[in-house]
């Protein structure tokens, strides 16, 4: 007979990553890692995406009519959302989406998976290897996200001959990249000990 | 900068498959593209004069059914690529997103002329236009490079998001019936089991360059780049043609094409026109060097001429060979002489098209490069 039914094991490491995900913003330059990763992340995720690109110049603001309804439409792959609004600055043009809003959740992820495992880093009596390269590695299948949202265009760029198998497969990337950055965050979140930082 | 941004998609994409692999393994390779909204079909028939369509029916590879389970997702679902239904035109002089080398595709019938940019086209592939009192439909498809005008009466055509031979698979507002663009004939789909098996009334477009359809048509319009939709026209997913490059210039393929034929680069374009006895091809460049050409189709003398006005070329059945000769701008036949567009020939609608493309539509082609 147990007197008090310890928490599980995930529970414990959730409770370990979320206070250790509190830690990193108490640090500045730990903050500076998840802030310059979530952005260089972003930038990269809409640039795989084509909604930052070179476009025809000069400087515009085009909002689509009925940008609501449009808001939520698929457009041309999985997770990949029709544009409601174009910018044009100089020779860069921006499209809104709701992958906008999409990257910027991954950034965070992936953003929050550095820190964490600068964090850890930074640590004394540092973690092993592995755990604390287990963060940069889990945010690899994220970036690949913005690319499966290309939909097969990335394959003509690669020269790769498509299948309805890969062309299907492209669906799961974006949810298989959030799986592994949610667990990663967990992996080195849970090493981390806040009392040592 | 395009090709910092194809390193980089090259290689996370590359490394997304390494990922998924395992995934990918679980799928159903070579099953017909299929969405939940196949699951409800009608069996119109697109000759419920819907869609106009043409008398004779065109030739097709295969039985229709087989077609259709060839037919892949090309990623995009229906009307992922949006057609414009609501164009909107501008002077030359306001067609400032233009350079002189850009393609466009023009028209010139029933007094309209009008030119569609590629750079426009490649995002939506097809525009529900009028010209004039006949309501058509304008249609592109990057991966064939071919443009193709239809009569789309009062209904209007849109993305389906399928693939067949790597070609456009367009489908009608009205019946649902599914119509691979160069085929330009009803098959079954998705969304119409038994639509039948009709041709549509096609027109010409020319695909030329924007100075050489300036300098022909002076007064053209020009598709506005206002379509109502965000998209960026100055970056082509595919490639570029002007210069020529990326996916319109190399060997990759996004889907094998229906035939393999390694007599021609896969991208190198071809004049073809077919009617319901057959296909023929004239190699574009070379068709633009020798300025005539002649040849068969299905048995039936035809000869090909160029027009370099445009850079394009026609193609006319000569059933009694009748001798044609050019000066360089116009074309002599017997004492006359006439524009290379308008011999007193029964001409065949001609149009460019990727090698791959035309040969695996029409293996039986006659080819003259």
């Amino acid at each position: 007979m147990r007197e008090s039914v310890p928490p599980g094991r995930l529970g414990a490491a959730v409770s370990r990553t979320i206070a250790a995900a509190t830690e990193v913003f108490r640090h500045p330059d730990a903050t500076l890692v998840v802030v310059g990763t979530a952005v260089g992340y972003l930038l990269i995720y809409l640039y795989a995406l084509g909604h930052i690109a070179p476009g025809l110049g000069g400087f515009d603001v085009t909002v689509v009519s009925g940008a609501l309804g449009k808001f939520f439409k698929p457009e041309l792959g999985p997770f990949s959302f029709t544009p409601v609004a174009r910018v044009s600055v100089g020779p860069v043009t921006y499209l809104f989406s709701l992958n906008t809003v999409l990257g910027l959740g991954l950034a965070g992820l992936v953003g929050m998976n550095l820190g964490l495992t600068y964090l850890a880093w930074r640590q004394p009596a540092a973690c092993g290897i592995g755990s604390s390269s287990s963060g940069f590695l889990a945010s690899i299948p994220a970036v690949l996200s913005g690319t499966a949202c290309c939909g097969p265009v990335v394959l003509i760029v690669l020269g790769i001959q498509a299948s309805g198998i890969i062309v299907t497969a492209f669906q799961f990337l974006l949810p298989i990249a959030v799986v592994l950055l949610l667990g990663s965050l967990v992996l080195v979140g849970r090493q981390i000990d806040p009392a040592r930082l | 900068m395009r090709s910092t941004r194809r390193r980089f998609v090259a290689v996370a994409g590359l490394s997304a498959f390494a990922g998924c692999t395992s995934v990918l393994d679980r799928g159903s390779e070579g099953e017909p593209a299929t969405t939940a909204e196949s699951s409800t079909t009608e069996s119109a028939s697109v000759n419920d004069e819907a869609v106009p369509t043409a008398e004779a029916t065109l030739p097709l590879p295969m039985e229709p059914g087989e077609l259709e389970s060839l037919a892949v997702s090309g990623g995009p679902p229906k009307d992922g690529i949006p057609s414009i239904d609501e164009p909107s035109f501008v002077g030359p002089d306001n067609a400032d997103f233009l350079d002189s080398g850009d393609p466009v595709f023009g028209v010139a019938l029933n007094g309209a002329i009008k030119a569609y940019p590629q750079k426009i086209l490649v995002r939506h592939e097809i525009v529900n236009d009028r010209l004039s009192d006949r309501s058509v439909a304008v249609t592109y498809c990057p991966l064939t490079g071919t443009v193709q005008g239809f009569e789309r009466g009062e209904t209007t055509f849109g993305v389906s998001g399928r693939l067949i031979n790597n070609n456009l698979v367009m489908y009608d507002r009205a019946t649902k019936a599914w119509w691979p663009q160069i085929l330009a004939t009803s098959i079954p789909g998705s969304w119409n089991s038994d639509p039948g098996t009709s041709s549509l009334r096609e027109f010409r477009l020319v695909w030329t360059t924007w100075e050489r359809w300036r300098e022909l048509y002076p007064d053209t319009q020009v598709l506005s780049t206002e379509t109502g939709f965000a998209k960026n026209y100055g970056s082509d997913p595919y490639g570029s043609y002007n210069p020529r490059g990326g996916y319109y210039a190399n060997e990759n393929m996004l889907f094998e094409p229906l035939e393999e034929d390694d007599r021609f680069g896969r991208k190198r374009v071809f004049m073809g026109a077919r009617t319901a006895d057959g296909a023929v091809a004239f190699d574009k460049s070379t068709l633009l060097e020798e300025r005539i050409m002649t040849g068969e189709l299905s048995g039936t003398p035809v000869v090909a001429v160029a027009d370099r006005r445009l850079n394009t070329g026609y193609v006319y059945l000569n059933p009694d060979e009748r001798t044609a000769t050019t000066d360089g701008s116009t074309v002599q036949m017997g004492d006359s002489s006439y524009e290379p567009n308008a011999l007193p020939l029964a001409g065949v609608h001609t149009f460019d098209a990727m090698w791959f493309a035309w040969h695996g539509y029409y293996p039986d082609t006659d080819v003259y490069a």
